[in-house]
């Protein structure tokens, strides 16, 4: 599993009702999409691209547990999330429907908005390409990369609950 | 092991677990409340299509509205009455108080369970010596519903010693909104905390309870505070449903121990934007208040109706602010009328609302322009939660929250007691 795209910078703390807002959480996706961290960075939502990749410092995806805002990171096809470290209601939501969140302590300080970024996600291996410089992120537990291969906790519910 | 650990591992079928380790573990209580439990309902019927496995052990409880203001907010209650029906799960209509004050009335919540649900502080059940955590919808649809199990990693744990008195005027929701400060957003991501010392033991119920509260925030993955005579007490006011209570062993270890203080605690406020932004209230008194509520988790509760008595005692809420009080269950209710707290804050002006979360996210009440400020006792105060990104929330005790509602601005609680 590889991602490669631009880099979206985001500071720390970032709450999740910062990625959906709460009044917008009953919304069909195209409106939800339209405002997708705005309050941090008014472009992002019109200008993300597939395979983009988003950095945040501390303790991104803070607050509510919902999903919702891991499934609005999703839908944007960004190629994965990286921050110094995540509340983890939004880290497991992340790998529970399907979407790589990498931990890389120090990340922040190595790259800027704009770098493109190449990432392995499973070896965690990440290459800024503007410094050429190379960052290893945590491992991932061996449990959440068989979770992302499936697709999400839900399709491989079964095998989990020993009734597979 | 620790209390979560023993927990852990019994709910798994484990004889032992450490931290580290990932588990599949059975749940015993799964909290939905209307917002979490309308996006779990659609993953589960849409995604999932498989029957509820343990319908008794799901409850869904409508906290954030009341009475909808819109027809979507009514579409989502109607779509939700009606998941409940199709599944037998249980249901606490509008009016019944707090998600959580809702299950721990009600007997749901018992020492020794692994307790779930999708508000994000469902830690808070710790108080009551359960592993309680927050997990996201696809957990419950995928995993609770259909299987009654989830998957969870053991955590480390961290125990959090506070001793010392607090000084009048001081409250155990200062010693929480302190705590939240010192240890930080963010300081304790993915542990465990178990909140011990004399200050934590020397509480009742539904002080203690204002601690596992803040677990979230500070990143951990639940708080709980091992059940003693008061929990016991507690329960059994409750509920007669059997329950195992499980305790530590006197030697477990953690990986850190971080001891504190309250003797020369000040009151506190957290000031916007963030729950770890808390100065003593002196740094903040003066700052003009539109609204003041006793509600959501960190509040509402009967504790909380008793301090702003003695606060409105001979006086009358300020002419510029509004006084909402939200009880956080109908047993508070009718404990408040039953003590004539009703009739007295009543009669000072405040106004009260039906048992809900309260103004959370401005769903019957609550909304503010980007001018207002308002001082609770919610358990959070990030922008855009409450109208206007602009708005300000301040969080604090129930004696500060009375007291700005008196002066029409934040005050010390002290020069009115
Ligand atoms: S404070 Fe309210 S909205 Fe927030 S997590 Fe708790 S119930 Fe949900």
């Amino acid at each position: 599993m590889q991602a490669r795209g631009r880099c979206w910078k985001f500071g720390d703390n970032i709450p999740t009702d910062r990625i959906v807002r709460t009044d917008m959480i009953f919304k069909p996706w195209p409106e939800i999409l339209k405002h997708v961290l705005e309050t941090c960075n008014p472009e992002f939502p019109a200008k993300v691209q597939p395979g983009d990749i988003v950095v945040a410092g501390k303790h991104f995806g803070q607050s509510s547990g919902r999903a919702i805002a891991a499934k609005a990171m999703k839908q944007t096809k960004i190629g994965c999330i990286i921050a110094e470290s995540f509340a983890r209601t939004f880290y497991r939501n992340g790998f529970e429907i399907g979407m790589a969140v990498l931990e890389c302590p120090g990340i922040t300080a190595q790259v800027s908005d704009g770098d493109i970024l190449r990432v392995d996600i499973e070896g965690g291996k990440i290459v800024n390409e503007r410094t050429g410089r190379e960052l290893q992120a945590k491992p991932t537990p061996a449990f959440l990369l068989d979770m992302l291969k499936a697709g999400g906790l839900i399709a491989m519910a079964d095998r989990l609950a020993g009734e597979g | 092991m620790n209390m979560i650990e023993k927990i852990l591992a019994r709910a798994s079928g484990r004889k032992a677990v450490a931290a580290g380790e990932v588990v599949v573990a059975n749940v015993d209580c799964l909290l939905l409340h209307d917002l979490s439990g309308y996006l779990t309902g659609r993953v589960f019927e849409k995604e999932v299509r498989r029957p509820m496995r343990y319908p008794e052990r799901v409850v869904m409880i409508f906290d954030h509205h009341f009475c909808p203001p819109s027809e979507e907010g009514a579409r989502v209650l109607e779509e939700n009455r009606a998941f409940a029906r199709r599944h037998g799960i249980h249901l606490f209509d509008c009016g019944n108080g707090n998600t959580h004050h809702v299950g721990v009335q009600n007997g749901f919540i018992r020492p020794g369970t692994v307790v779930v649900g999708s508000d994000s502080h469902t830690p808070i059940h710790g108080t009551l010596g359960c592993f309680a955590t927050g997990l996201g919808n696809d957990s419950h649809a995928g995993t609770v519903m259909p299987f009654g199990k989830a998957w969870f990693k053991i955590p480390e744990t961290i125990q959090v010693r506070v001793s010392g008195r607090h000084k009048p005027g001081v409250t155990p929701r200062d010693a929480a909104l302190w705590l939240t400060a010192t240890i930080g957003e963010g300081g304790a991501i993915y542990k465990a905390l178990e909140f011990a010392g004399p200050y934590i033991e020397g509480l009742n119920f539904w002080d203690r309870w204002l601690f596992p509260m803040i677990v979230v925030d500070l990143g951990a993955k639940c708080g709980y505070i091992e059940p003693d005579e008061k929990t016991l007490t507690f329960v059994h006011g409750v509920t007669d449903k059997p329950f195992e209570t499980v305790r530590g062993d006197p030697d477990r270890k953690f990986e850190a121990v971080w001891e504190w203080d309250v003797s020369a605690l000040e009151p506190q406020v957290a000031c916007p934007p963030t729950v770890g932004n808390v100065k003593p209230v002196g740094a903040v008194a003066g700052a003009p208040i539109q609204w003041a509520e006793l509600g959501g988790h960190g509040g509402g509760r009967l504790e909380d109706f008793r301090l702003a008595a003695q606060i409105l005692k001979g006086r009358r809420v300020h002419r510029d602010t509004r006084f909402n009080l939200v009880p956080s269950s109908r047993a508070v209710f009718t404990q408040a009328a039953r003590e004539g707290l009703v009739e007295m804050l009543h009669g000072a002006g405040a106004t009260w609302f039906p048992p809900s979360t309260g103004s959370n996210q401005a769903y019957n009440m609550g909304a503010m322009t980007a001018n207002e400020a308002m001082i609770s006792t919610h358990a959070r105060n990030f922008p855009g939660r409450n109208g206007s990104p602009e708005a300000k929330m301040y969080l604090a005790s129930a004696l500060s929250v009375a007291a700005a509602a008196v002066a029409g601005s934040i005050a010390d609680p002290r020069q009115y007691l």
